[in-house]
């Protein structure tokens, strides 16, 4: 569904021209979901951004569901570390605000707007949050309103999710459970993901390929393919396989600095 | 009303009332002359005496004032939300709008006086130069500080620059401009009196220029307190409707 073909990326800075990165090509086959780990300065969220059009390749090719990407992508999920709601909407009005934006649904009638409150209610009690639906950002904890931003980037039901170290700010108790929600929306809706992340063991429970990259300039270095079945439990990230395999890409790390 | 609340009210009161009471003391005892220092039961037997003509320059200013800053918020509020949306306007007119405002605005009465003649129109036009600015500033930080990972959240949904601007960038900047017109309406009040006080035939500037110009400095002196309390009350309102308006923006 997303290809990257000899994909590169370079902008012109104060210090003359800055390649971030160069030459990557890979493909994600739809409703799978690959992570990208590495040092920072690797061109992570670059490639992120290349993959939602958001950023225009200076090389090579970037094409979703065959079409080449040249302009930022509709209808595409994406959550940042910063979950940045807007604070002066109730938590309900914060994940219907994709429907505002998306012209499949901007000008439905009473009815598609009922719809569209039921199916944030529904993916909100998924989460956890269904008694929350009228409450502002501000009497959330930083979980529940990660947990918000996952469900306004789900709402519409995209087919693509893009995630920029989503669970990075989260205390390690929520951000498990945050890994386990993630897997149950998964299986509930069909959509392919990409995440950003620093977290080893994140990238082992929530993908099905790992790209490690390398600085100077970003590039993928290794691949690795994660050999879990699915539905997985927390527990399989520290079998011997799972635990070899995040040894191994934290060695490639150190070596790529 | 909350026992904060109170607190807060009553304390600066005491306090005013003490030092009337204070003043009242040193004036009796070391025998100022009055000329100097009236008594405060003296200007508030002015106040009361005076309270028709005073009422009236009271009023000339507060409508010179407001007339000022309407002008001030409308336009501030239509350049902020220019420099804030476009990063070639901010680059080609925010450093004009930061050097025309380190002119010293009495300055430009004068000239102003040359233009449009001694009266109402130089006070409206000095409240509006003077209140403009804090407007313009604070609405214009508010859209340009706009977190980028919210911007990239909507164009990944195929947001346009101006659906970004109606959906986030006007209510996020709300706090700002509320906040920003509490400045505005003191800067629009202090000139207002300002143009008074140099050019006018009406207002509580031009009230307490003639009264000085008499050595009335009971009149002056109840001017001045005409003037605090009105410069009190339209910056407490404003605050108010600040509170009011954005209080998402506050409790945290």
């Amino acid at each position: 569904m997303v290809e990257l073909d000899h994909v590169g990326f370079s902008y012109r800075g104060r210090g003359g021209i800055t390649v971030a990165v160069v030459d990557v090509s890979l493909r994600v086959a739809r409703g799978a979901t690959v992570a990208f780990v590495g040092p920072s300065g690797c061109g992570k969220s670059t490639l992120l951004r290349l993959v939602a059009g958001l950023l225009r390749a200076t090389a090579g090719v970037v094409t979703v569901d065959g079409r080449r990407v040249e302009a930022p992508l509709k209808n595409v999920g994406m959550a940042f570390q910063n979950p940045v709601l807007l604070p002066w909407r109730t938590v309900l009005g914060n994940v219907l605000l994709p429907f505002e934006i998306l012209d499949a649904h901007r000008d439905g009638d009473a009815a598609d707007r009922h719809a569209q409150a039921d199916r944030a209610q529904e993916l909100l009690r998924t989460v956890g949050l269904g008694g929350l639906a009228g409450k502002h950002p501000r009497e959330l904890s930083g979980g529940m309103r990660q947990r918000v931003s996952l469900c306004r980037a789900l709402v519409h039901e995209p087919e693509l999710l893009l995630l920029d170290e989503p669970f990075a700010a989260l205390d390690a108790f929520t951000r498990e459970e945050m890994w386990e929600l993630h897997q149950t929306l998964r299986q509930t809706r069909e959509f392919t993901g990409v995440l950003v992340t620093h977290d080893l063991r994140e990238a082992v429970f929530l993908t099905d390929t790992i790209y490690v990259m390398a600085t100077n300039p970003g590039r993928i270095a290794h691949v690795h393919q994660v050999g879990l079945g699915f539905p997985r439990r927390l527990a399989d990230c520290e079998s011997a396989p799972a635990t070899a395999l995040i040894h191994a890409m934290r060695e490639q790390i150190r070596q790529a600095h | 009303m909350s026992r904060g609340t109170l607190r807060a009210l009553v304390l600066p009161t005491v306090a005013f009332l003490a030092l009337l009471v204070v003043w009242e003391a040193v004036v009796a005892l070391l025998g100022v002359q009055q000329i100097v220092l009236p008594r405060p039961t003296a200007v508030a037997v002015t106040l009361v005496d005076k309270a028709g003509p005073i009422a009236f320059h009271a009023r000339y200013t507060l409508a010179t004032t407001l007339i000022g800053f309407g002008a001030a918020v409308g336009s501030g509020l239509l350049l902020g939300f220019a420099i804030g949306a476009s990063v070639t306007v901010h680059e080609a007119l925010y450093p004009l709008l930061v050097g025309f405002n380190s002119i010293p605005k009495a300055a430009v009465v004068p000239l102003l006086v040359m233009w449009f003649g001694i009266g109402a129109v130089p006070a409206v036009l000095t409240a509006f130069l003077l209140a403009f600015f804090p407007v313009a500033v604070n609405v214009a930080l508010g859209l340009a500080t706009l977190e980028a990972e919210l911007r990239d959240v909507l164009r990944a949904l195929g947001a346009s620059r101006w659906q970004i601007f109606v959906k986030v960038g006007v209510p996020r900047t709300m706090p700002m401009f509320f906040a920003s017109l509490k400045v505005a309406i003191s800067s629009a009040f202090v000139g207002s009196v300002i143009s008074e006080t140099v050019a006018s035939n009406a207002g509580i500037g031009y009230l307490m220029a003639v009264a000085a110009s008499d050595f009335n400095t009971r009149l002056a002196f109840a001017g001045l307190f005409v003037l605090a309390a009105m410069g009190v009350a339209l910056y407490g309102i404003f605050a108010a409707v600040e509170r009011r308006l954005t209080a998402w923006a506050y409790a945290d």
